[in-house]
Parts: C-alpha cells; sequence; structure tokens
C-alpha cells in the first residue's frame, strides 16, 4: 500500500466523511451567524445607513464609562484569579496523586453550580442582614451595616468566585507537564527553593499563566450575571447596558453597537493572543 | 514554606465552597429572613417550590428543553467533530475554528443576535426559541468533547471495519460511535446541563409564556427575594454534584475522552 503524501492512511473512499460537518453548519448559519449579522445590521441602518448609533456611543459619557467599567472589572479580576489561582494550581500540581484528585473535586464542585446560585449566594452572605455584617456587628466592629454589595467590592467577590476554577484549570495543565527534575537539578546545582522556582518553575509555567489570564479575560468582558445582580451604578458594563437597552430603553439600534463593541473588544483580544500563543491553547487543544 | 501554601489554598476553598455550604444551611429555615445558621428548622421552602406551579412549571420546561437541547446539540455536534477529525478537506481548521467559535462569543451579543432573529420570525417568548438558542450555545461543547474522544480513538478500527465491507454509516455507528461512548455520555450530560443552568438566553428570549427555572429564578431575585430561592439553589446544586459523580464514573473505566473541565 502506498501512503499518498499528507495522509496517515490511503483512504480513497473516505472523501465523504466530510459531509457530517453539514448539518451543524447549516444550523449555524441560521442560528448564529444571521442573528450576529442581524445585529452588525441593526447598529448601521435606521432608514438607511448611519453612523449615529456609533456617535452615541463616543459622544454619551455614560456609555463610554460602560466601556471603561466593562475594561475596569476585567482587568481587576484577571489578576486577582491569576494571585489567587497561581498558588491553588502549583499546590495541586505538587502534592500527592490523592490530595490532588481531593482538591479537584473542591474545585469542580462550585465550577459546575449555576452561576446564578453561587451570585445569589454572595448576596445572602454580603447583604445588610447578612452573614457577614450581623458577624461584624455583634462584634461590635462596626455600628452599621457596612455596603459590601452593588459595589467594585460585591461584582469582584462573585466575579472572583466564578472565574477563578477557569484559571485553575489551565495553570494546573501546564505545571503538572513540568518536569520536577528540572526543579531538583537547579537545586542541586545550588539554587535556593525561592531562587529555583523564580527561575525555573515560574517561566516554564508562564503559557499556563497567558492561557489562563486571556480565557478569565475574555470570559470576564462578556459576563453579565454577576456584575448585573452584584454591582450598582458604578458598575454598569457593556452587557449589563445591551441588555437595559432592550428591556428597558427598548433602543435596539443602540444594543446592536453595543454587541458589536463588545465582539470587537472580545475578537481583538482572541486574534491577538492566539498570534502569541498558538490558536490551540486557547480552543481546549493544548 | 508548605504550611503556609496549604493554609492559603485551604482558605480559599472555604471561600470556593462555603458560599454554597451557606445557601444549603439557610434553605432549612422556618423563618423567612433567610437567617444564618437558622433559629428554627424547616422544610417549609422545599415544599413552597414544589407546591407551587410558579416554580415547578418553569422547573418542568426547564428539564424538557434542556433534554431537546441535549438530544440536539449532541447529534449535531458529533457528526461535525467526526467530520471534522476523519474528514479530509480543504479549509477544515478553518471550519473548526467557526464550529467552536461561540464559546468565545460572549453570551450576551449571542442573545441579542437571537432576540433580533426571533423577533423578525415571530418566535419571542417560545420554547422553540429558547431550544435553538441553548443548542448554539452547547454545540460546540459537545464538538471539543467529541473531538478530543475521536482524537484519542484509533482509526485503524474503523479502517479495518470498512475493509471488511462495512459502509459509511455501518462503520459510523458500528465502530467510531461506541469506541468514544464515554465521550458522547459526556457531551451530553454537558449540553444538559449547560441548557438547564443558561440564564442570558432565556432573559431575552424568553417571556411570560416561556419561562425557564433561571429565568424565574432571575426576576425573584431582582424584584422580591423569596426564601424559596435558597431551596431551590440547593437542589440545583445537589443535582449538579449528582451529575458530576455519575460522569466520573461513567468515565472511570475507559479513561478515554476529554476532562470535565473541557
Amino acid at each position: 500500500m502506498a501512503a499518498i503524501p499528507g495522509r496517515r492512511f490511503p483512504r480513497p473512499w473516505r472523501s465523504g466523511e466530510g459531509l457530517l460537518v453539514l448539518p451543524a453548519l447549516l444550523f449555524y448559519l441560521a442560528v448564529y451567524l444571521y442573528p450576529l449579522s442581524r445585529i452588525a445590521a441593526w447598529s448601521l441602518f435606521e432608514r438607511g445607513f448611519t453612523l449615529k448609533f456609533y456617535r452615541e456611543l463616543l459622544d454619551e459619557p455614560m456609555y463610554f464609562r460602560a466601556l471603561g467599567n466593562t475594561l475596569e472589572i476585567s482587568f481587576l479580576s484577571t489578576a486577582l484569579c491569576l494571585l489567587l489561582g497561581y498558588p491553588l494550581a502549583y499546590l495541586m500540581a505538587t502534592t500527592s496523586a490523592r490530595a490532588r484528585s481531593a482538591l479537584m473535586v473542591l474545585v469542580l464542585i462550585p465550577f459546575w453550580t449555576s452561576i446564578l446560585v453561587r451570585t445569589f449566594a454572595w448576596m445572602v452572605i454580603l447583604g445588610n442582614n447578612g452573614m457577614v455584617n450581623r458577624t461584624l456587628m455583634a462584634l461590635g466592629l462596626t455600628g452599621a451595616p457596612v455596603k459590601l454589595l452593588f459595589n467594585m467590592l460585591g461584582v469582584q467577590i462573585g466575579m472572583v468566585h466564578v472565574l477563578l476554577p477557569f484559571m485553575v484549570f489551565p495553570l494546573f495543565a501546564v505545571m503538572s507537564g513540568i518536569d520536577p527534575n528540572i526543579l531538583r537539578v537547579a537545586r542541586s546545582l545550588g539554587a535556593a527553593p525561592r531562587r529555583a522556582f523564580r527561575h525555573v518553575f515560574l517561566p516554564l509555567s508562564l503559557p499556563g499563566i497567558a492561557a489562563g489570564c486571556v480565557l478569565v479575560f475574555l470570559l470576564a468582558v462578556g459576563f453579565y450575571v454577576t456584575p448585573a445582580l452584584l454591582g450598582g451604578p458604578g458598575q454598569i458594563t457593556l452587557a449589563t447596558m445591551i441588555e437595559m437597552q432592550i428591556n428597558t430603553f427598548l433602543n435596539w439600534g443602540f444594543a446592536a453597537s453595543l454587541g458589536i463593541v463588545l465582539l470587537l473588544v472580545v475578537g481583538g483580544i482572541f486574534a491577538a493572543f492566539s498570534t502569541l500563543l498558538g490558536i490551540g491553547r486557547l480552543t481546549g487543544e493544548a | 514554606m508548605r504550611a503556609v501554601l496549604w493554609a492559603f489554598c485551604g482558605l480559599l476553598l472555604v471561600f470556593l465552597i462555603a458560599p454554597i455550604l451557606v445557601v444549603m444551611v439557610t434553605s432549612l429555615n422556618d423563618s423567612q429572613y433567610m437567617e444564618f445558621p437558622p433559629r428554627t428548622w424547616s422544610l417549609r421552602w422545599y415544599a413552597n417550590f414544589f407546591g407551587s406551579a410558579q416554580w415547578t412549571g418553569p422547573a418542568l420546561l426547564s428539564v424538557r428543553v434542556a433534554l431537546v437541547v441535549s438530544v440536539c446539540a449532541t447529534v449535531l455536534g458529533t457528526l461535525a467533530a467526526v467530520g471534522i477529525v476523519r474528514g479530509r478537506f480543504r479549509g477544515r481548521q478553518a471550519l473548526e475554528m467557526f464550529l467552536i467559535s461561540p464559546m468565545i462569543v460572549p453570551i450576551v451579543v449571542m442573545a441579542l443576535g437571537l432576540f433580533f432573529l426571533f423577533s423578525a420570525v415571530h418566535l419571542l417568548d417560545s420554547p422553540v426559541a429558547l431550544t435553538l438558542g441553548h443548542t448554539v450555545v452547547a454545540t460546540p461543547l459537545v464538538i471539543v468533547l467529541v473531538r478530543a474522544g475521536l482524537r484519542a480513538s484509533d482509526p485503524a478500527l474503523e479502517l479495518a471495519a470498512r475493509s471488511l465491507g462495512a459502509n459509511a454509516w455501518r462503520t459510523l455507528i458500528y465502530v467510531t460511535l461506541p469506541a468514544i461512548r464515554p465521550s458522547l455520555a459526556a457531551a451530553a450530560v454537558f449540553a444538559f446541563l449547560v441548557s438547564f443552568d443558561e440564564v442570558v438566553v432565556a432573559i431575552f428570549v424568553g417571556g411570560p409564556a416561556s419561562t425557564t427555572l433561571p429565568k424565574r429564578m432571575w426576576e425573584t431575585i431582582r424584584f422580591e427575594i423569596d426564601p424559596t430561592l435558597t431551596a431551590v439553589s440547593s437542589l440545583l446544586t445537589l443535582v449538579a454534584v449528582f451529575v458530576l459523580v455519575v460522569a466520573a464514573v461513567v468515565r472511570r473505566p475507559g479513561k478515554r475522552g476529554a476532562g470535565l473541565t473541557v
């Protein structure tokens, strides 16, 4: 059997299998691509072509603030997730198999719990009558309830809670691939543990850091539920603004232009990092 | 140093798990003020959930939609994954990217597009719209899971079946798919969960005639905090944990397919 160059097997009868993609492709065209094109159309047309919905976006400070809020919230929660998630992923990668699976289960349980449930849980805990405030008041640390909800603090607590696993998993995937012998070599060559970590382990874990940060940032930029429930007027994001435009202000064209901006932000970040990191790492191929 | 690391991670895990436990305990309150810990205990909020059509109606709708979504997304996604992994054609990689791309589109943007689509064809506020919308969200996940299973399985088996005279369909049904059964099961389960938990599409395209459980919860959280929510929350968490355990047990024998983490 002569192998055809570029193929692992001679498979003259195999040509038909690509056709299996067709049902999904047709479905996507109707229910994914067409809706996205409708967004673009709504943002650009109102009795003829217009850029007014985009101009409004630049002119009205409130809308511009929504973009700023979105980026601020996303940067902050990405940084917090990295700071908190890195030690956890490190522990998971370097501990015994038994402890690792226990840790994994403890991360997976919240991961698979509905976001709505988790966000609601924080409302119960952080509210004026919540557990935290009543404990603080019982201890006499504060006379009146501290405001923990409907501000940046509440949003960050909720976001980090939801997004942390998305940081831990890619970090752990990369770290568990780092050969522990390399660290032993560094140690035997006289590097102190701290030095071995900083000059050997940390650089080797960089791909995980990059993948985790991109993933968390992308999710954070488009996040709706948590900012909407735990944030206040100062935490209006592109996502929450879109919903308000549709359900409250009935301004479809403007909602559409906000949607396009959000899509461009996400697409831009994704394109930049997929060229830097290679596409596979971001699409779950690793 | 190691002790500090363990202590830090211990606190972090408390942060991750505690809110869920607090809500579960709070749901056993007899008072309507969501006290923690409850002063008097009862199951009245669970009774409230199961006894009120306001809650059971949306819950049943959610289950129905999620079942249909699970079937549709698994069929579409599995066929597409087989086509991508086993097929050889021009533009395969670009097509693969396209089929997975809904995963990076913010759910709000997807929901907005679906809102425009279904308002144009007068399908807003219908279970059909919810099902179609959730299927788009779930299908990329199925593709990723099944693709991983296919890449781990041996194409030589299919080659053998073909050379023994099985046609393409028989090979697919009797050889390819059975070999990746654990991935298919995981994909179907996750498609179900994605739809069952989905709230943003439900907010945009759902309405009074098609209120899913997450949408009902959303409205309740926003407009009147009702302790029944704590009961619903703990039920949902129990379902998720149960599914997770089942998925882990199902996956164990073959050790094949993608991880639980996608």
